[in-house]
């Protein structure tokens, strides 16, 4: 026994250590000095060292124990491999361990909750060091580039960094800086959402700033982290405008994003104005730093969540803006789209559907009015960590209308899709997508893909 | 260290001669269920609690942890003994307590010692910085990963279960008195 008081005393000063060189990391965080910081990780490194050195010591005092008394219950105190035990120290000092077993067994006990819970808070404390840096990244391979049909092989998809610093209780901050190829290979650097928003209400966020247009579904639910869609790509209509997108999927201005509880369900809304897009060089242009015109984009999305039926989701979405190409003629095209979407996502099922309807203006010309159309439906599976999913998408555009046609990838097309989603973990994707395209009226062509991609998020 | 320690010492430990505060006494108190009841966590004291945080439309990682904490819940009825059940929200502002009314109900989780928690987002982040839930919202989505924490009825960490797969990462054996502890010790 004396044996075992010697251990529980040296024990209780090496939990008084370790809780001593925890304590100042507290105090570190708080001060948000760069040197004190480091200072205090190496102690903390230090604390866990100890109790690495109290986990060894308590494991040769069970072996004694057991020595001493092959009949003990086994409640005594053991460790197990990865639970950090120690002696008991009170809160305010060391006190005197007591000879009777009975009790050094249950300090010993405390004293390892102690140690655990000290770990497990330290182990939480650690993304509180300074602002989280998050993002994806992705790459691929296939017999032809995801968005490029006329190049083949592997391919660097992008590297996007998504920082949301919290500034006070009701100043929101979003900013998304994307890397990525373009259809020709050149890397294109895109600070592709930057938002600073007021939270009104619970649900109810102003933002101004650069963000993803409000318009369908799939535009605000995966925005650019692949890691999270379930396929190996967007849907080709809801592009990116780099990456071959028909709609102006960036929008800079102004955006009320907010929802409301009903009796009957969750509706959610949005409302934004901004600057009207232009097209440049056969992609649309967000009109970064104004319109050269002053023209602006006006739309609204609505959308509702039954409380009966989980996971289902019917909307409604609609935008109007003026749209100036650089074309020689420079034409002017009022741009009005309306669009409806369904979704049903389960723990089992996502599926979703889209359908857009444009009603097109020539402004500056005298081609009138133009009716194009185009759409997708997705179902997936979930089942575990594989997801097959299928994919159908037509668009059906009007090549009389400027807007289309002045855009590289305005021309009309079918593609069927089957694809494979694998989970590697909880962080990572492996997916495989074979395709077929169809051109179907500026060349008329048919073209096949197998494509893989590697997916993560970080 | 000897010096800084006492110095720099401060949430660390208690005041002097006042009692550790257990992990549960830690831990932020008020909250409000699915049926918009108010619930403090003092309530649970006493019992063995298996902690947990979700989102309403996690629809990868939270349904396999809802799985894993039914399994828990069966071994343990198993073993004749009772626990708590606690899933607190990630994001109230969205998963508010209709969201886990309905939740439930599409689920069959409708037992009552499962408690689904609404509170406020400093509450929520609070909660998940002591139990060790990291997270991070992208837009409406919420990254985070499979974590289930135990806290025994003495209100102190019992056990926990994380990483991809059901692993328990610690358990002493003297607290983890549920059947359900067959499942493989972390390599740590």
């Amino acid at each position: 026994m004396l044996s075992l008081n010697s251990h529980a005393r040296s024990l209780c000063c090496i939990a008084v250590l370790a809780m001593m060189a925890c304590a100042p990391f507290r105090t570190a965080h708080a001060a948000a000095d760069a040197q004190q910081v480091a200072q205090l990780q190496s102690q903390l490194e230090q604390s866990l060292k100890a109790i690495d050195q109290l986990t060894a010591r308590v494991r040769e005092l069970e072996s004694r124990m057991d020595a001493v008394q092959p009949g003990a219950a086994p409640g005594t105190a053991p460790a197990t491999a990865g639970s950090p035990a120690s002696a008991a120290p009170p809160a305010t000092g060391v006190a005197p361990a007591t000879p009777a077993s009975g009790t050094a067994d249950e300090r010993l006990a405390s004293l390892e909750g102690d140690v655990a819970e000290i770990t497990a808070a330290n182990a939480a404390r650690h993304d509180d060091m300074g602002l989280p840096l998050h993002g994806f990244a992705d790459v691929g391979a296939g017999t032809r580039s995801p968005n490029n049909p006329d190049l083949h092989g592997a391919d660097v998809g992008s590297l996007d960094f998504y920082l949301t610093p919290e500034l006070g209780e009701r100043t929101r901050s979003l900013f998304e800086l994307n890397f990525k190829m373009s259809t020709t290979g050149a890397l294109v650097t895109a600070l592709e959402r930057i938002q600073l928003g007021y939270q009104l209400a619970d649900a109810t966020t102003l933002w101004l700033g650069r963000f993803h247009t409000p318009y369908g579904y799939y535009n605000t639910a995966f925005h650019h982290g692949q890691q999270i869609s379930t396929s190996l790509r967007r849907p080709k209509l809801v592009e990116f405008e780099a990456s071959g997108g028909v709609l102006p999927a960036h929008t800079v201005g102004l955006w009320l994003a907010g929802a409301k509880r009903m009796e009957m369900g969750r509706l959610t809304y949005d409302l934004y104005a901004g600057n009207a897009q232009r097209i440049v060089a056969g992609v649309i242009d967000t009109n970064n730093v104004g319109s050269p015109h002053g023209d602006a984009i006006y739309g609204g999305n609505v959308s509702f969540l039954p409380q009966a039926l989980d996971g289902f989701r019917v909307g409604l979405s609609a935008f109007t803006t003026k749209v100036e190409d650089d074309l020689v003629a420079r034409n002017l095209t009022r741009v009005n789209n309306y669009g409806v979407y369904v979704v049903y996502d389960t723990d089992r099922w996502e599926n979703m559907a889209e359908y857009y309807r444009f009603d097109n203006d020539d402004l500056s010309g005298s081609t009138g009015s133009h009716n194009s159309e185009m759409g997708y439906v997705q179902i997936a599976y979930r089942a575990g960590a594989w997801i097959p999913y299928a994919r159908y998408e037509n668009a059906d555009f009007d090549q009389t209308d400027n807007y289309f046609a002045a855009q590289r990838s305005g021309g009309s097309y079918f593609r069927t899709a089957l694809g494979l989603r694998y989970d590697l973990d909880w962080t990572s994707a492996l997916k495989l997508e074979i395709a077929e395209t169809h051109l179907t009226d500026r060349a008329t062509d048919t073209y096949e893909e197998a494509l893989m991609q590697y997916a993560i998020r970080f | 260290m000897l010096v800084l320690g006492p110095l720099l010492a401060g949430p660390c430990f208690s005041d002097a001669g006042a009692p550790r505060k257990s992990l549960l006494e830690q831990l932020p108190q008020s909250w409000i269920d699915d049926q918009g009841r108010d619930i403090n966590l003092a309530e649970f004291r006493g019992r063995r609690i298996y902690f947990t945080m979700a989102y309403a439309t996690c629809r990868r990682v939270c349904p396999m942890t809802m799985a894993h904490l039914q399994e828990l819940q069966s071994e343990t009825e198993a073993s004749g003994q009772s626990a708590e059940f606690v899933i607190i929200g990630y994001d109230p502002a969205v998963d508010d307590p209709q969201a886990w009314q309905q939740y439930r109900r599409s689920r069959g989780l409708l037992r009552e010692n499962w408690h689904f928690l609404t509170g406020t987002p400093a509450t929520a982040e609070q909660l998940a910085h002591r139990l060790g839930f990291p997270f991070w919202k992208y837009d409406k989505h919420v990254m985070h990963e499979y974590r289930i924490v135990v806290v025994d009825e003495q209100g102190k960490l019992a056990a926990e279960y994380g990483t991809g797969t059901k692993q328990l990462l610690h358990a002493p054996p003297e607290r983890l008195s549920s059947a359900g502890a067959q499942v493989r010790q972390s390599e740590k």
